[in-house]
């Protein structure tokens, strides 16, 4: 009686399984990594890469020609072999012949005693010195007259195989190699046959012939033939470790050589040892790097130069400036009692002074920024009242070109260690801009803040920016149409000033926009000074933003394939037609 | 971070190493198994039939004759031995096959031969067909295995069959009751086997003696030199034993003899074989095989040592050298005389004229250039002696007997013994003598009952003696000079109260006797086994035969003898009387007599 286990209790098989399922994936995970490893290092390893490929392609080489040889030693001997036994067999063959050619019918009696002192003859007489050769005449025709008869007394049967036995029978010489136990112990025999032609019908005669000796010499000839290869190979291995290492070892020392130029250690050089290519490789390192060096060395004094020019020239110009100032400001006063021409021509005088004035200032901004002397001068400041200030202060420009401006400000205060001047500067510069490309529509300012960081956008909603400008547009100079003339106060070095100032931070200040939408910017700054930013508390790419293709149509799926360049996707609506859907 | 790098490499150089190399080597060495690789066609053979005679022994047929069933039963044992117990078993009902001996192995199967003294008897037991057969029978001998017929072991005179009708689904008759012995009628010995005499050396080498075999005719004739030498191998008939010598102990054959084109191989091993021995085997074999001619190639272990000629062998080596042709004697008025018959040779009498006198009878025999002569004489008291001379003919001297004796039958030489001491044989007063060249004579022990003649064989190692009126034939060996006689062998005849014997052949006797009727003279083989009559009815006993055992020889045909009974006779034609006038160099004053005691001098 069979009790079947119960349902709820896991069978032993079913743990068993689990057991093995668990097995198998600590194995797949080790085997994985272990693979992963190996391919790094040899992705990494040229010396490794070099040894296998050596090690490869002289064992395939060694292989073949150890194969090559050892199949000829063994196909040597097993042919002597067969030779021999061949010879053997045929003179067994005539003799048994004769024997029997006396014997007109299978029933003669004597004919079984002829058959005993053939095999006995033909094997030597004495069993104790036929060194295993069996002799055996078999009578597959006339089974019920003739016993099959054995030199020395074995049972030779299992080791003629009836294919053999077949094609002696259909009166072919025949043979082949078969192993089996005759006295005691597995041995390899050939097994040769042959007809034996009689007056009466056809016997077989079958010489087994045991391989021993020829089994060990060919063992022998491929152990000396598999170490000789192993050998070989292992020094073919050791030799282009050896070598590898011997090109190696320099283009290393070269690498990091370069690795420290490259980090600025100019004064770096490798040492040159003899004449040879690696020490050519050296030498031109060498060379390569001093001019590198000198290169180097007059591009930074020529930068230097002229960040200096820039600052002097500004700083001469300063002075001068003020005098024509003075002169401007009073002919600007006294304009009312000027003709009206030459009153005009006061104010855009008085207008183009303040011009020239603001970009000599940011000139010498950009001039500190680059000289390296620009200071941070942080403390924790609340940023809803710098929104406020800015807001104000340009209320009035906005008004002029009709742009309202809306703040998204968290009510409570939004604490950082900022530099409040240098925000203020940077946000002043991102609102006017947005307000005078604002185009007349509103001007959105947004406050953000995580635990990390701070950040602001201001969202506008003009002509937008093409695709590729929101890196221009922190070039120093840039313009986006070079044809439109300057009109409003923007010197050219706003963003400039904003990008270095939210650097110097260590923050970031970033563009978004698309023609027809608008553009956004964003200013993200560590809450804490000195701290690497990771996110932004707000999105740079602000949600009213449409898709490139006009957004997909509500509820309709989205179609992803191929597209115009070689490895681009494509996104767009999907045709109605054949698809595959991928279920949320 | 090196280190693991390191150990990498070494990992990966391992397992290239180790597997790239032994897997491509694993494939090279001997394989376990191969598939069958066909070297070509074998060598073919010729199908067909040996030429042996092909007469084979008759089976069970549907005969309801019971007298016929039993002939053809006592035929059914012939032939090769291997198969006689299956032949045997068809004439006999199952329910009595186990009367019949066990079967042996074929070489100790034993037939018993018998001579139907007249044909069987058959009675009627029951009207259904149940008959009881008597068959009255001589005992003839015991057929081994080896050919020899051995002499008769079983003593029975009769034996007695119960047949019955065959089971349903077969005609004819079988044997429901038998005698415990396989039975072989002389008639089928005849018919179904072959005679062949093989040769033994005698003691010195110098001397070959026959032996008489039977093979089958079924044994083809390819396989006759294999038996032939297995019957040297295996010694001589056992009668003949102690006057012969076997070859050396352990001789053997080494599977069958085979050859073709004139060309025979015979393999054998052979203790010792110097050449001297291969000479005398290789004499030995090519008598032993007379119709065989060509080469021979005589292998001791496989080693070919000798190569022989057949018929050279024979020219060089004859079977009886110094034998002549014989010229023909007979005693007329108390002396020698020699008789011219036919175109005959006449010789002279080699006796001096004044030794040839009162002679009773006489034996001269050549050996070499010598004349060996001795003679019966009678002396004034009517006691008989024996002289014995030797010399170059003619022989002046002769040696008297110490003894005399009231009769001597005629004394013989034999043949083969010794020059310097030649020696005969002689029957006197009913014992057996050996005699010398002086006359010396001692008797011979052995002999169970009264001898009445002795006759030799021309190899003169084998005699035939009439004791008791029976005959038997003996062996003589010769050993340093002295020559002894070994245990006679009985030889079964028809004839009985024998008076007279003498060889006709190598192996056959001619005799004298009563076939129970009236005096009769037959001859036999040198085993009784194949006997035929000669002379019917020679009207008075034969006292005295005397014939030439060399074959033809000059004019005188095979098979002469000559005898006496009353008057003296001579075959060719058979019972031709011997006249006088064909007795030679009778002086003119010589008394008239018949001729008496005709011999052969040669």
């Amino acid at each position: 009686m069979v009790t079947s286990p119960s349902p709820d209790s896991p069978t032993p098989a079913s743990r068993r399984l689990s057991a093995a399922r668990a097995l198998w994936r600590v194995l797949a995970g080790r085997a994985a990594r272990f693979a992963a490893g190996a391919h790094q290092t040899w992705r990494r390893s040229l010396q490794l890469r070099v040894v296998t490929i050596t090690l490869v392609a002289s064992s395939l080489l060694v292989g073949g020609f150890a194969y090559l040889i050892a199949d000829k030693l063994t196909n040597i001997l097993l042919e002597n072999a067969e030779t021999d036994v061949l010879l053997r067999l045929q003179n067994g063959s005539d003799y048994a012949s004769k024997q029997f050619n006396l014997y007109s019918q299978p029933q003669e009696a004597q004919l079984q005693d002829t058959i005993d002192g053939t095999v006995n003859y033909l094997a030597g007489g004495d069993p104790a010195q036929t060194s295993g050769v069996v002799v055996a005449i078999t009578a597959d025709s006339f089974a019920g007259f003739i016993e099959p008869r054995t030199s020395p007394d074995v049972q030779v049967r299992p080791l003629i195989s009836p294919e053999l036995r077949a094609s002696v029978a259909a009166g072919n010489v025949a043979h082949q190699v078969r192993t089996g136990t005759l006295d005691g112990e597995r041995t390899k025999y050939l097994v040769y046959g042959s007809p034996v032609p009689t007056r009466f019908g056809q016997l077989e005669l079958y010489y087994l012939v045991p391989l021993t000796r020829q089994d060990a010499t060919a063992a022998d000839a491929r152990a000396t033939v598999v170490a000789t290869g192993v050998a070989l190979v292992l020094l073919l291995g050791l030799l282009a470790a050896l070598v590898t290492r011997l090109v190696v070892t320099p283009v290393r020392v070269a690498a990091r050589t370069a690795q420290r130029l490259s980090a600025g250690l100019l004064d770096q050089r490798m040492v040159v040892n003899g004449e040879d290519d690696l020490a050519l490789l050296a030498a031109s390192f060498n060379q390569m790097a001093t001019n590198l060096q000198r290169q180097i060395l007059r591009l930074e004094e020529m930068s230097r130069l002229q960040r200096r020019f820039t600052s002097d020239v500004s700083h001469e110009l300063r002075t001068p400036l003020t005098t024509v100032r003075m002169a401007a400001d009073l002919i600007f006063a006294e304009r009312d009692e000027f003709d009206p021409a030459v009153a005009r021509s006061a104010e855009l005088l008085q207008a183009e002074l303040d011009r020239f004035e603001e970009l000599l200032t940011d000139l010498l901004e950009i001039s500190r920024f680059d000289a390296g002397f620009a200071m941070l001068d942080s403390e924790p400041t609340d940023l809803v009242p710098v929104v406020h200030r800015v807001t104000e202060r340009l209320a009035g420009l906005a008004e002029r070109v009709g742009v309202a401006i809306e703040l998204d400000l968290p009510e409570s205060p939004v604490i950082a260690e900022v530099d409040p001047r240098r925000v203020e500067r940077v946000l002043r510069n991102l609102v006017g801009n947005a307000v005078e490309h604002g185009e007349a529509k509103p001007v959105r300012i947004t406050l953000g803040v995580d635990q990390s960081a701070v950040a602001i956008t201001v969202r506008d909603h003009g002509v937008g920016l093409k695709p590729g400008e929101e890196k221009l547009v922190f070039n120093r100079f840039w313009r986006a149409d070079p044809s439109r003339a300057r009109q409003t106060g923007g010197t050219g070095l706003g963003l400039s000033i904003s990008l270095e100032d939210a650097r110097l931070h260590g923050g970031w200040l970033e563009a978004w926009g698309a023609p027809g939408q608008g553009a956004q910017f964003r200013l993200t700054l560590p809450a804490r000074a000195g701290d690497r930013l990771t996110t932004s508390p707000l999105r740079l790419v602000p949600a009213d933003a449409t898709l490139p293709f006009g957004g997909p149509r509500s509820g309709g799926p989205l179609a992803i394939g191929p597209g115009s360049d070689v490895g681009a996707l494509a996104i767009g609506p999907a045709e109605p037609g054949d698809r595959a859907e991928v279920a949320p | 971070m090196r280190n693991e790098l390191t150990l990498r490499r070494r990992l990966l150089t391992a397992l290239v190493a180790g597997a790239l190399l032994p897997a491509a080597l694993v494939g090279c060495g001997i394989p376990d198994r191969t598939e069958v690789q066909v070297d070509g066609r074998g060598p073919a053979g010729e199908p067909g039939t040996l030429n042996g005679s092909g007469s084979q022994p008759p089976t069970r047929s549907a005969t309801e004759d019971p007298k016929q069933f039993i002939t053809e039963y006592l035929d059914a044992a012939a032939g090769e031995r291997e198969q006689a117990y299956d032949r045997v078993k068809k004439f006999i009902a199952k329910e009595a096959q186990g009367r019949l001996p066990k079967k042996k192995q074929s070489s100790e199967v034993e037939l018993t031969v018998v001579r139907l003294l007249e044909s069987p008897e058959a009675r009627l037991l029951t009207n259904e067909g149940n008959w009881e057969v008597t068959v009255r029978v001589q005992q003839v001998g015991v057929l081994r295995a080896d050919g020899t017929l051995d002499k008769p072991t079983a003593p029975e005179t009769e034996y007695e069959f119960k047949l019955r009708r065959a089971d349903p689904g077969s005609q004819g008759l079988v044997i429901t009751n038998l005698p415990n012995v396989l039975l072989l009628s002389v008639t089928a010995l005849r018919q179904y086997y072959g005679t062949h005499t093989i040769y033994f050396w005698n003691s010195d080498q110098s001397q070959l003696v026959p032996d008489w075999r039977y093979l089958p005719n079924a044994v083809p004739v390819e396989r006759r030199v294999t038996e032939v030498v297995r019957w040297l191998a295996g010694g001589p008939s056992e009668w003949l034993a102690p006057g012969v010598t076997r070859v050396p102990d352990g001789t053997a054959p080494i599977n069958n003899a085979t050859g073709s084109d004139q060309r025979w191989e015979v393999n054998l091993t052979m203790p010792v074989a110097d050449d001297d021995r291969l000479a005398k085997f290789a004499t030995q074999l090519a008598w032993s095989l007379p119709d065989l001619e060509g080469q021979l190639d005589l292998k001791i272990q496989n080693q070919k040592r000798r190569t022989i000629d057949l018929e050279q062998e024979r020219a060089v080596h004859p079977l009886y050298p110094n034998l002549r042709v014989p010229e023909r004697y007979c005693v007329y008025d108390g002396a020698i005389h020699p008789l011219a018959i036919g175109s005959e040779p006449v010789g002279t009498v080699p006796v001096d004229a004044d030794a040839n006198r009162n002679v009773v009878s006489a034996a001269l025999s050549r050996a070499g250039d010598e004349v060996l002569a001795a003679l019966v004489v009678t002396r004034s008291d009517q006691k008989q002696r024996l002289m014995v001379g030797t010399g170059p003919g003619p022989v002046t001297e002769f040696h008297s007997s110490a003894h005399v004796y009231r009769s001597i039958g005629r004394p013989i030489w034999l043949r083969s013994s010794d020059r310097q001491h030649p020696s005969g044989l002689v029957v006197a007063d009913g014992t057996l003598y050996r005699f010398d060249g002086a006359a010396g004579m001692s008797p011979l022990a052995g002999m169970s009952r009264a001898v009445t003649a002795v006759a030799a064989s021309l190899d003169g190692h084998r005699i035939a003696l009439i004791m008791g009126g029976a005959l038997y034939v003996a062996p003589v060996s010769v050993d340093g000079g002295e020559t002894n006689v070994g245990t006679p062998r009985p030889l079964t005849t028809r004839l009985t109260k024998l008076t007279a014997v003498d060889w006709y052949a190598d192996n056959q006797l001619v005799f004298a006797g009563n076939d129970g009727r009236q005096p009769a003279i037959y001859q036999t083989s040198v085993d009784g086994a194949v006997e035929t009559p000669l002379i019917r009815d020679t009207s008075a006993p034969v006292s005295h035969l005397a014939a030439y055992p060399g074959g033809p020889s000059g004019p005188l045909p095979s098979f002469s003898y000559m005898y006496q009974a009353t008057v003296a006779y001579r075959n060719n034609p058979v019972g031709t009387k011997i006249e006088r006038s064909q007795v030679r160099d009778v002086a003119d004053g010589a008394k008239q007599s018949d001729p008496s005691v005709p011999f052969f001098f040669y």
